[in-house]
């Protein structure tokens, strides 16, 4: 039969624990600084080095790593040290930001949803209603009421009406109301927000009780 | 279906699911749909409690993906004499990677020119040895023609078979945690990895995890099979999809020499 079996370390090992992983931080093979990255990975006291490796990476592999690392950390300052990278010029480094802070346990990333929320930078603010979505509903459904009834960028509160539409209760009913009434001259969130109205209606129970 | 206090993991894993399946993101707004039945809920979810057990040449189209295109690609890149090496996992109680042994026996005609090492890793401990004793009821068997049946099991008591002891034999089964770094990398790379229907029950950064974890075990060009609902690149940017005639696969990038 063509079919073996070993029962003790299989195959060639896939890579060395022996080497110090801050000092493969700074390698300059990009296999070597992913497998440093990796052995870091929920680190709490790797987050500096790693924040510091992020800004001068340019291998979209190890990019990716060290966000996947920083959101394993899955403390505030690992998620302060990604916020920066959502105002990047880069696309691939602001999605890479956000999906770390969206992949971030909630416990880490709730503490500064409210900050993100209340950013000058309305693509700060837009792009922090997807963190949003990841919280609790209740807390989400508070943060984004919060936002809307202050927002005065159309874009940013289709964004939030949007995670509303999917997360929110009745009780976000009178919000999306007002802002309605202040966007009138937009048809797009006029729309937007009338299709969440609806689902709401729907996700409060209202058929069948 | 009645279901205690016992079964408590097995129906929050059911609910999960389908909350996944709708894009519910609380649980309140999963039960308003359940509640009102949208778009069919009520089947869905009883469906969820009744079809969701592992069995023999599960999702078949991979298995012939595999032999059809998969290893041929991979023997490329072999040297001579080197095994090919497929790694389940996770494994359950052994279905998937007996399937893929038995799969390669009756349909992969390179089957006896080359070394293949299949290895089932899961962290259930319990069906790691239920896996091992190689024994599995009819339900397991039910998309097995009957002479395979007769071919690769041995029929026991109380509606049940054992599989031969030559196919027992030949795989191995030990533990492993997919979110752990430090236990994946042992498992040295492979050349096929199936891991289907497991990520999806992992949280956001859990899965990320997971996804570096078995780039790092498949050799550089190495195939992944994920289950039909899932999609590694809403995962990871790191595996490239593939898409054969039989099965949509990713596979780590061949430029890549390390891990």
């Amino acid at each position: 039969m063509p079919l073996i079996r070993k029962d003790t370390a299989a195959g060639t090992p896939a890579t060395s624990d022996r080497a110090d992983p801050l000092a493969m931080l700074a390698d300059a093979a990009p296999d070597v600084r992913w497998t440093g990255v990796r052995l870091l990975s929920g680190r709490a006291d790797a987050v500096a080095a790693l924040a510091a490796a992020l800004s001068v990476e340019t291998d979209a592999r190890v990019r990716e790593a060290i966000f996947t690392a920083l959101a394993a950390a899955a403390t505030r300052e690992s998620c302060l040290a990604l916020v920066p990278w959502l105002r990047s010029d880069d696309a691939s480094l602001r999605t890479g930001a956000l999906d770390a802070l969206c992949a971030t346990p909630p416990a880490a990333a709730a503490s500064l949803a409210p900050m993100l929320l209340a950013d000058h930078d309305p693509d700060v603010r837009l792009l922090s209603c997807e963190i949003v979505r990841g919280l609790p509903a209740d807390e989400a459904q508070s943060l984004l009421c919060g936002l809307l009834d202050a927002e005065t960028e159309a874009n940013v509160c289709a964004a939030a009406v949007e995670v509303l539409a999917e997360l929110g209760g009745r009780e976000a009913a009178a919000t999306l109301a007002r802002c309605a009434e202040r966007f009138a001259q937009d048809p797009y969130l006029a729309f937007a927000i009338k299709v969440a109205r609806q689902r709401l209606d729907v996700a409060s129970g209202d058929i069948g009780e | 279906m009645v279901f205690n206090e016992s079964k408590r993991y097995y129906v929050q894993r059911r609910i999960d699911e389908r909350m996944i399946a709708t894009g519910s993101t609380s649980f309140a707004s999963y039960f308003a749909r359940l509640r009102s039945d949208a778009q069919g809920e009520v089947e869905q979810f009883v469906n969820a409690f009744t079809v969701n057990e592992t069995y023999f040449y599960r999702e078949e189209h991979q298995l012939q993906c595999m032999s059809a295109d998969l290893l041929g690609e991979r023997l490329a890149s072999k040297g001579r004499g080197e095994a090919l090496r497929i790694w389940s996992a996770p494994c359950s109680t052994g279905e998937e990677p007996y399937s893929l042994a038995i799969w390669l026996l009756e349909n992969w005609p390179q089957v006896d020119a080359h070394d293949i090492e299949i290895v089932g890793s899961d962290i259930d401990t319990s069906a790691l040895d239920a896996a091992r004793s190689g024994v599995f009821g009819r339900r397991a068997l039910m998309r097995l023609p009957p002479p395979l049946v007769d071919k690769y099991f041995e029929p026991l008591p109380d509606d049940r078979w054992r599989i031969v002891a030559d196919l027992r034999n030949s795989v191995s089964f030990s533990p492993v945690n997919l979110v752990d770094g430090r236990e994946t990398r042992t498992f040295g790379m492979f050349d096929v990895i199936f891991c289907r229907n497991v990520l999806i029950y992992f949280d956001e950064a859990s899965r990320r995890i997971a996804a570096e974890n078995l780039y790092e075990n498949l050799a550089p060009g190495g195939f992944i099979c994920l289950g039909h609902t899932e999609s590694m690149s809403r995962i990871s940017p790191l595996f490239e999809a593939r898409r054969f005639d039989d099965a949509i696969v990713y596979q780590r990038p061949r430029e890549s020499a390390g891990g």
